[in-house]
């Protein structure tokens, strides 16, 4: 595995990030109750009572490049108190964890996520307080964060993906802890861009959002996931552009978390109708554009009854499309046939 | 010949003409068909008033087991992290084991065959089948057959391999622990090509077979399964551990480990409160059907004699 | 006229002549930058394709991909531009003005020359089309007896002379999509995309299957077509195509005694060797009294280039 990593393109980053997981003296830091005598085992499985497979292997090279690397095992999975242990409850990722946040000297928790996502398009609560129907399809952490991991930018010369060498041994020179330089650095550099690439975002979305199901019982009017990618940003996103808009750019109010989403008919929300053409004419993205501008359809469906101009429109390209070559390829293989059996005839005219 | 080329070349060509009006009728008119039928299907739905409830369907084979495993990939500029996607799991695989191969008992048992009879251990025991061979645990060669050898066979092709271990991280080696027996003045792997050949005829013929036939089948394909399985602390003890491990290619360091008190004091714990009943095969637990409704417990399984432990006392844990 | 005869002899071998210099490099432009735009077009298009990260890493990736679609864009309209001025010029130099000096000049007379030019799609074309559906489906062994430009020809000429319009409309509009949506709805960058990308890929499989397979890759031409390079089209292929325009020529050259029989009769110029020759007498007549009724409307035409 680690060779198949150190291999390909960047091989020198990978290598020297291996070599920082494989630093000894902090490589097992969050692994105080040496946890992963058994868990750094990837066959640490089994198959549950509902038939779905539980892994609890974790993977340490990976972990050590994640958020969390400095966080107890037992940090999250307070239950356990003792190996070898019970079963593992569900981790509450709003528990206060033993980090302490150094500009307040507070402990961490991710409670305010809890207060954001009640009020947010998400919640499982309406105003009233009421449960929602269908509540239980309501996102939670784990059905759109797995474990983070850091994504590194070197902002030596121009931007590329991964760990400036050079920034890295400025850091030593007042710094001594190498774990404390490698999480600081990553934790920066993955803090000033996107977190996730911007087709995993749409893909994270996507796994509620193209459930046609899901869409159907919501009452919500496009597979977000799908239109998205019948667009030029969700082709971009997918050939890997960084810089393209995902969902969470235009869907999310600038200055706010990602968790204060709102729905479409609330003032709020940045994608409400009135504040649409604030979104695209941004100065990142198209500064110029007039307010009609925001009338292009991010989503469009090819739906006779949701979009029936796009869905004209395409279809006359279709048609007009095979219309065209259906003909043509159907000339070009009798021509092909008569070419190979030039002599054969069932109707000579003699 | 030049006619013969010019006739293969036409030949060639019609079947890419062919291929390309495939390909445009799947771009052009496939999608307005497409279109309407899932509009179609959408509209009758509706009339149906499903919307009301979550339908609960009877799931086939191909949407539970073939198509309920995903890949993920994620792009993190420096590299992309590909993984199986294991729905609400939080930590990151980064790589492949993949499935037994060679193994004829996993043809039937699977790669994770320890479920529902050993609750607190199964984890554990699938832990180790990664990595070690169902034979090093479940049969134990006695009188002339017994060897002490045992070698490393490569999970994909099933050939003896060198040893994996070196320096690679525990467990991830796609290979597998095999005993060799003597058979005829020969030392031999235990699953030799008669065997596997055995449960393939078996399961080739399965559905002609008689009543007795295939009780008489299965009775010879499990007769090298020893009553009592290799437990924890034959391998994991300072003392004769069952494996060369050695020999295996675990340096010092590893064999230290995998014999140390911090394994072996874990053993313990479990011993404490579970053993007892593991070595007692005498009573037996009959598995409760309402619980485990998926996964019916196979006539052959492995582990045959060890009687299902439901749940423990949790007073008895916390003391170890 | 002098500059490019009518039929040069070359080895013994006869060569007409198809289409000038000014004519040859145009295309090569508009081959050229079709098939970058064309590569660094459809991956975006089939992002989802497994061949789409390759093929658009060959041109720079999404940085640096659309900067090369545009320019070459660019160029192409340019090129389509220049070849509009140059279609004027031809019909102003050899048709309006020889009129003008004639005194015959009247709109109604102007419009029916340029109607009956050669590259204009007439009803001769859907007569060929019927003829070869006939002879395709072995209802007859005649081919068909193309004229000076033939109905494949001219639908390659005006398909893409269609799809420049709303490619390059639907590109330019989704190029300056600020400027443009002052005055149109964002609705309309939908629409451009649509187009845009359906009618790019119409006209890619097009030229690419069924252009290439009729000058390039047909047993008749394989394994290259050289008219392209050359501007000459083979005595063997005149007949093939242009049967009745290489009758025309050959007369107007005095070659009237070397006129060659037609393609027919189940000739399929690869098995040369099978034909049966009473099918090439018995198609004979036919070509030739179709020359004839058609041969005035080609004389009234001329030739445009």
């Amino acid at each position: 595995m680690l060779s198949n990593f150190l291999r390909g393109p960047h091989w020198s980053f990978r290598a020297l990030l291996v070599a920082f997981c494989l630093m000894p003296g902090w490589v097992l830091a969050a692994d105080m109750g040496n946890c992963l005598l058994c868990h750094k085992y990837p066959g640490l499985s089994r198959i549950d009572e509902g038939g779905n497979m539980k892994l609890m292997f974790v993977n340490e090279d990976i972990f050590n490049t994640s958020v969390h690397s400095k966080v107890k095992c037992e940090g999250c999975h307070a239950d356990i108190t003792k190996i070898p242990h019970e079963p593992a409850k569900p981790v509450d990722c709003l528990a206060v964890c033993h980090i302490i946040e150094p500009t307040s000297e507070q402990k961490f928790s991710h409670k305010s996520v809890k207060t954001f996502m009640d009020e947010s398009v998400h919640s499982k609560v309406d105003k009233e307080g009421n449960l929602k129907k269908f509540n239980e399809d309501m996102p939670t952490c784990k059905d759109c964060h797995d474990n983070p991991l850091f994504r590194p930018l070197a902002f030596v010369k121009k931007v590329r993906p991964g760990i400036a060498d050079d920034a890295m041994g400025r850091c030593r020179v007042c710094h001594e802890k190498e774990d404390f330089i490698f999480r600081f650095y990553n934790h920066i550099t993955t803090r000033l861009h996107k977190s996730r690439s911007p087709l995993n975002v749409a893909q994270a979305c996507g796994k509620c959002h193209d459930d046609k199901e899901l869409v159907k019982r919501h009452g919500l009017t496009v597979m977000a996931g799908s239109s998205y990618q019948e667009t030029f940003h969700g082709k971009a996103a997918n050939l890997l552009d960084e810089a393209i808009p995902d969902c969470l750019d235009c869907h999310v109010v600038k200055g706010k978390s990602v968790h204060q989403m709102y729905g479409n008919d609330d003032p709020r929300s940045s994608t409400h109708p009135d504040n649409r053409g604030a979104i695209c004419n941004s100065i990142d993205c198209h500064p110029g554009a007039s307010v009609q501008f925001a009338n292009y359809q991010v989503h469009p469906m090819f739906d006779m009854d949701k979009s029936p101009v796009v869905y004209w429109f395409t279809t006359f390209f279709y048609v007009l499309t095979g219309g065209t070559l259906l003909p043509l390829m159907f000339i070009l293989f009798f021509d092909l046939l008569r070419r190979l059996f030039p002599n054969a005839s069932f109707t000579r005219r003699r | 010949m030049k006619k013969l080329l010019t006739k293969l070349y036409i030949l060639a060509f019609m079947a890419l003409v062919v291929y390309f009006g495939v390909i445009i009728w799947n771009l052009t008119f496939a999608h307005i068909i497409h279109e309407y039928h899932e509009r179609h299907a959408a509209n009758m739905e509706h009339s149906e008033e499903s919307l009301v409830q979550k339908e609960k369907v009877a799931k086939s084979f191909e949407q539970v087991i073939l198509n309920s495993e995903t890949r993920t990939k994620q792009y993190l500029g420096y590299r992309v992290l590909e993984q199986q996607y294991i729905e609400g799991h939080f930590h990151h695989i980064g790589f492949d084991v993949g499935p037994d191969r060679h193994s004829y008992c996993s043809s039937c048992h699977g790669d994770m065959p320890h479920d529902s009879v050993t609750k607190d251990l199964r984890a554990f025991l699938n832990m180790h089948a990664f990595f070690i061979g169902c034979q090093t645990c479940h049969s134990r060669p006695e009188g002339e057959m017994a060897t002490g050898v045992y070698k490393w066979y490569a999970r994909e092709t099933g050939e003896i391999i060198p040893s994996p271990v070196n320096d690679a991280p525990p467990g991830t080696y796609k290979a597998k622990i095999i005993p060799f027996v003597m058979e005829k003045g020969s030392i031999v792997r235990i699953d030799s090509q008669a065997k596997r050949d055995f449960v393939e005829q078996y399961r080739l013929n399965e559905k002609e077979l008689t009543e007795g036939q295939k009780s008489k089948s299965k009775n010879i394909i499990h007769n090298i399964v020893s009553k009592k399985p290799v437990i924890c602390e034959e391998c994991h003890s300072k003392e004769k551990p069952l494996l060369p491990l050695a020999d295996l290619g675990y340096s010092e360091r590893r064999v230290d480990s995998i014999t140390s008190t911090e394994v072996v004091g874990m053993i313990k714990n479990y011993t404490k409160f579970y053993m007892p009943k593991m070595l007692n095969p005498g009573v037996s637990h009959p598995v409760d059907p309402a619980v485990d409704p998926v996964e019916p417990v196979l006539p052959g399984q492995l582990t045959p004699s060890v009687p299902e432990v439901e749940s423990l006392p949790p007073a008895v844990g916390t003391e170890g | 006229m002098a500059k490019y005869p009518q039929i040069k002899i070359i080895n013994n071998e006869k060569y007409f002549f198809r289409f000038d210099m000014d004519l040859r490099i145009q295309h090569i432009i508009l081959a050229a930058t079709v098939v970058i735009l064309v590569l660094s077009g459809m991956p975006l298009k089939f992002s989802d394709a497994f061949w789409s990260p390759y093929l658009y890493a060959l041109f720079g990736g999404i940085t640096m991909a659309p900067t090369v679609h545009k320019v070459t864009g660019a160029i192409m309209l340019l090129l389509f531009a220049y070849h509009i001025f140059w279609i004027f010029k031809v019909i102003y130099l050899d048709h309006y003005l020889p009129m003008k000096r004639e005194g015959t000049y009247t709109i109604g007379r102007f419009a029916m020359r340029v109607l009956k030019l050669p590259m204009v799609p007439n009803l001769k074309d859907l007569k060929d089309i019927i003829d070869l559906m006939k002879y395709l489906f072995y209802y007859t062994n005649v081919r068909p007896d193309g004229d000076e430009y033939t109905w494949k020809e001219k639908f390659d000429y005006w398909a893409p002379f269609w799809g420049m319009f709303i490619i390059g409309a639907s590109g330019l509009i989704i190029w300056n999509k600020e400027l443009f949506t002052q005055i149109i709805p964002g609705e309309f960058i939908n629409f451009c995309l649509i187009a845009h990308s359906d009618e790019a890929l119409l006209a890619g499989l097009f030229l690419f299957i069924w252009h290439w397979y009729n000058v390039h890759f047909s047993t008749s031409v394989f394994p290259m077509g050289t008219v392209f390079l050359t501007g000459y089209l083979s005595e063997e292929l005149m007949c093939e195509e242009h049967y009745e325009h290489y009758v025309k020529v050959m007369r107007e050259e005095g070659y009237e005694k070397e006129i060659l029989p037609p393609h027919g009769g189940g000739h399929a110029p690869s098995c040369s060797d099978h034909a049966p020759k009473s099918s090439q007498r018995q198609s004979s007549p036919e070509n030739v009294s179709g020359t004839e009724s058609s041969e005035q409307s080609v004389k009234e035409g001329g030739a445009a280039v």
